[in-house]
């Protein structure tokens, strides 16, 4: 009898610690057919995993494909919204995908975590919208981190910069700032758009010659990084400093020798030198089996981390008792330090990261190093260098 | 003066490639008469080809032309003979439906094993440079655009002077009597759908060198390929070169003389084949 | 006939049904599906007199961009409009250039017409270039079911256009012309004339589509507007439901984004592989598109 009794107790402990665990079912609204929304996508289901597996709180995901346009993508935050009845979404990588999500948004208010959408016109879409979570920097603060660099690069001597943007909404969106901007510095400017994807520099990379650029700095995808490092040695132009800016870098590029001494900028390296992100790694090595590149990866992980901890700390489900916990929250990550202000214009009331996540990084060797700022810098950065 | 003659050379240099395409193209479009949608997706498989054989045992792309054009051809042949043979008598709109699920289906199989990443390979003569009296020719383009010559001067010598070639050319310039001369076009059709296919890789191959591999990197080039053709007249091979160096020509042109001239790279192209197309044929009333 | 009056009296009360949760879902896709429908119903307008447009993703765009650029000085209803005569103008100008192009040179022809515009309006000093361009929502958003009955309204005036035409002189002089334009001007058919006005038509639709898209999206830029993906399935569409009838673009309208989006639902990545697969063995095993199916049983004639 005695036993009956204990077994009994043991089943009502159990079943009391699983109600008083809280599950949340989150939307995942990503282009996952792309490289940066698959990344983006196995980071928040690694992060997912660890909050489930502290046991306090549990999420359960729903995934749906964005198809990175916006006539996919309204419809399936719509199914979303309805059907799956979520409170809370992540997704909002592409811009214009996420301007498009504006208006169902604020239709059935759900709690909006965005991870991309760099873009300020987001920033205007969203700005009476009080629960906009946006976790990944404004454009204008990826102009305040290069311009940094820039600086940087004048007291070592650099004076002409020439600048390669693609013509789409990612290359022109901070053009006219950029320029402006490095003039104030001192710099001579010449702009040139082009084509992503066209792999056909030569003709502008010749039209350059005569302005003989210190630094050319290109602005465009991950398919122009080889096309512009190998054109440039082609046409002899022998800048100091090659400097790129796409959202992903070419698998294999490391390996091959034209990316010796390309610079670039990201928000992250699976390099960098932080608890946060070694766990990161490791975990992510055992889960997928692979190490990532790319830096939506550990940004969806921050970002279902820091869900998880306003979880526990709300512990219920309302959307609005986990926002307000959200905003309050405070952790280290792979990218640093992790809170949310209202954003430099004033638009949106909750903003994560700004410009300090950005670092310079230079391939040498046949890897990624990160060499400004300084305090982040493994190594020093090589200028001129050699192309 | 120099920057002139610099521009002229990357135009000639730069159209090696857009024949290279364009011509197995035609091959397809004026011999077996099929709109081939899936032409970039054959691209595809070669630029795939030379990426795994190179990450695999370390072979330069350039080794493996001759493999990437076989399985091509095979893989062209097959197509030929599953699906479009079957569609010969359809309407013209039916197979162009056809290649183009073909090219929705392939392009997203590659994405589904290769993923969207854009992949490199890496030799030593991706940068290198030739200089010749203050002018400049790149490896890679000028590599490729010897191959191009040589290739297509193996199609030229083959569609002239071969009994086989004069089959192909006969059914390019009219579908309907060679087979009352008694040649068998289905044969030709099967021989010039591989052609097509194995041209189509050999470009694929190039392309891993001087650009990427990746699931979407044949379509660009493509769209071009069938502006050429289209401007060199279909069914005829021969225009294909001279298409191709004029609208390269004017790419260049205007990418090196134009401020900002890069963004009206696409719009100088396709305005250049719209003038041409609609002039010639007010011309010709 | 019958079948086209069904399925768009199916639209009109669909809002109205119990379709419990998946309402609004089903509401947002019907909504783009009858858009695309719209359009392919416009290009297949311009197909019966034997001109294979790429075209039809510019004037989509071309109406989507001059709706959004006056909609809020005139309001939704003449903006709209708007886009379509703009739309419409442009294929005047491209239909006098191209009079004398066929197949394939008229298809790359319009093609280029459409790069070459999708440029125009990335430079273009007031369309907000690359970075892309707010909208408004139809009516101020004032009706939440507004952008939706605009469609089905577009729908119906792509449809009842697509049944009069066919109904109509013009359908003969287009079939005529399609048959072989020397033959057609000997029975007297102006020729000129007939190209004319089917491209004009065609284009005003597919303008007037792409008014009602930029309304919903409330967002655009030069890629999504002018992509060619856009140009390609208005003419994928037509074949995969039935060439130069009004059933076969609607219904394969309808039913290539169900099947396109409850393959995205199922399958997840990849699905495309299957839409693929889907339209090769369609033309392998139904040549005449889907209404074919519909012929063969004697149900339905438009």
């Amino acid at each position: 009898m005695k036993k009956v009794w204990m077994v009994l107790l043991a089943v009502l402990g159990l079943a009391g610690l699983a109600l008083a665990q809280t599950t949340v079912r989150v939307g995942v609204l990503l282009p996952i057919s792309t490289v940066a929304g698959k990344a983006a996508l196995n980071g928040v289901q690694l992060g997912v995993d660890q909050v489930n597996a502290g046991g306090k709180v549990k999420i359960e995901l729903v995934v749906v494909d964005d198809g990175n346009a916006p006539a996919t993508a309204v419809p399936a935050l719509t199914k979303l919204m309805t059907v799956d009845r979520v409170d809370i979404v992540i997704g909002g990588l592409a811009s214009g995908v996420t301007f498009a999500l504006s208006g169902p948004v604020k239709q059935y208010q759900p709690l909006f975590l965005c991870i991309g959408a760099a873009s300020s016109v987001v920033e205007q879409a969203f700005s009476d919208y009080g629960r906009f979570f946006h976790y990944h920097p404004w454009d204008y603060h990826n102009v305040a981190a290069a311009l940094e660099f820039f600086k940087y690069l004048y007291d070592q001597g650099a004076r002409r910069v020439a600048i390669l943007y693609e013509d789409g909404p990612f290359g022109s969106a901070g053009i006219q700032t950029y320029r402006q901007q490095l003039e104030r510095q001192g710099y001579t400017v010449q702009a040139e758009p082009f084509k992503s994807g066209s792999g056909n520099f030569t003709a502008i990379l010749t039209r350059f010659k005569g302005f003989r650029p210190d630094i050319l700095y290109w602005i465009g995808y991950d398919v122009d990084a080889l096309p512009i490092a190998a054109q440039t040695r082609q046409v002899g132009l022998e800048p100091k400093l090659i400097y790129g800016a796409p959202p992903a870098w070419p698998t294999g590029f490391e390996k091959n020798n034209l990316s010796n001494d390309v610079a670039g900028m990201t928000a992250w390296l699976p390099s960098v030198a932080n608890n946060e992100s070694r766990r990161f790694v490791n975990l992510y090595r055992r889960k997928f089996g692979e190490v990532t590149d790319e830096y939506m990866a550990p940004m969806g992980y921050v970002i279902a981390l820091s869900l998880g901890k306003a979880l526990e700390a709300a512990g219920s489900t309302d959307k609005d008792r986990i926002a307000a916990e959200l905003a309050k929250v405070q952790m280290e990550t792979p990218f640093g330090p992790l809170s949310f202000k209202p954003s430099d214009t004033g638009r949106t009331r909750f903003q994560g990261f700004n410009q300090n996540i950005w670092l310079q990084f230079q391939y040498l060797e046949g890897s990624r190093r990160p060499v400004f700022p300084a305090s982040r810098a493994a190594r020093p950065l090589r200028f001129p260098g050699n192309y | 003066m120099e920057l002139l003659l610099q521009t002229i050379i990357n135009g000639i240099l730069a159209a090696g490639i857009y024949a290279l395409v364009a011509s197995g193209l035609a091959l397809a479009v004026g011999v077996v008469g099929i709109v081939n949608f899936a032409h970039g997706e054959f691209t595809m498989i070669g630029a795939f080809i030379a990426y795994l054989l190179f990450v695999s045992t370390g072979l330069d792309p350039f080794l493996s032309l001759g493999l990437a054009a076989l399985v091509l051809f095979m893989v062209g042949a097959i197509t030929y003979l599953g699906l479009i043979r079957p569609v010969l008598a359809a309407p013209e709109l039916n197979q162009m439906l056809l290649t183009f699920g073909l090219s929705v289906a392939l392009q997203n199989i590659a994405l589904l094993v290769f993923g969207a990443d854009t992949r490199v390979v890496s030799t030593s003569y991706q940068g290198a440079t030739l200089a010749l009296g203050g002018l400049s020719f790149g490896v890679p383009p000028l590599l490729a655009f010897a191959l191009s010559v040589v290739i297509l001067g193996a199609l030229y010598g083959f569609l002239d002077r071969t009994r086989l070639g004069l089959a192909v050319r006969a059914v390019a310039q009219n579908r309907l009597a060679p087979g009352l001369l008694g040649i068998e076009t289905q044969r030709v059709y099967l021989l010039a759908f591989g052609l097509s296919a194995a041209l189509a890789g050999v470009a694929g191959v190039m392309l891993s060198v001087m650009l990427y591999a990746s699931p979407t990197v044949g379509f660009a080039y493509t769209l071009k390929a069938f502006a050429i053709i289209v401007m060199a007249g279909l069914g005829n091979l021969r225009g294909v070169v001279p298409a191709a160096i004029t609208l390269a020509m004017a790419e260049a042109l205007v990418s090196t003389y134009v401020p900002g001239g890069g963004g009206w790279v696409e719009a100088v192209f396709f305005l250049v084949i719209f003038v041409t197309l609609t002039w010639r044929s007010w011309r010709a009333a | 006939m019958i079948l086209v009056g069904l399925l768009l009296l199916v639209a009109l009360v669909l809002p109205g049904l119990p379709l419990g949760e998946w309402r609004a879902f089903l509401l947002d896709t019907a909504q783009f599906a009858f858009l695309i429908s719209a359009l392919a119903l416009a290009w297949d307008l311009l197909a019966r007199t034997g001109q294979l447009s790429l075209a039809h993703g510019a004037f989509f765009g071309l109406g989507a961009y001059a709706a959004a650029l006056t909609a809020p000085a005139l309001g939704t209803l003449p903006a709209l409009l708007v886009g379509g005569v703009v739309a419409g103008a442009s294929s005047l100008f491209l239909g006098l250039a191209t009079l004398r192009l066929h197949g394939m040179y008229f298809a790359i022809a319009t093609l280029a017409f459409s790069e070459v515009m999708r440029t125009l309006v990335l430079k273009a000093p007031f369309t907000g270039g690359a970075i892309g361009l707010p909208v408004q929502p139809a009516f101020g958003g004032a009706f939440p079911l507004g952008g939706y009955y605009l469609a089905v309204g577009v729908l119906a005036l792509a449809a009842g256009t697509s049944l009069l035409v066919s109904r109509s002189r013009l359908h003969y002089a287009m079939a005529a012309t399609r048959q072989g334009e020397a033959v057609a001007r000997v029975l007297g058919v102006p020729v000129v004339r007939v190209k004319l006005l089917a491209f004009m038509i065609s284009a005003f639709l597919a303008g007037l589509a792409g008014g009602v898209y930029a309304m919903k999206t409330l967002f655009l830029s030069p890629y999504d507007a002018f992509g060619l993906g856009r140009a390609v399935e208005a003419l994928v569409i037509p074949i995969f439901g039935g060439l130069y009838t009004t059933t076969g673009p609607l219904l394969g309208g309808l039913i290539i984004v169900s099947l396109e989006t409850w393959l995205r639902l199922r399958i997840g990545e990849g699905y495309l592989v299957v839409y693929g697969v889907i339209l090769v063995l369609t033309i392998l095993f139904l040549p005449k598109g889907l209404v074919s199916l519909f012929r063969r049983k004697g149900v339905g004639h438009a």
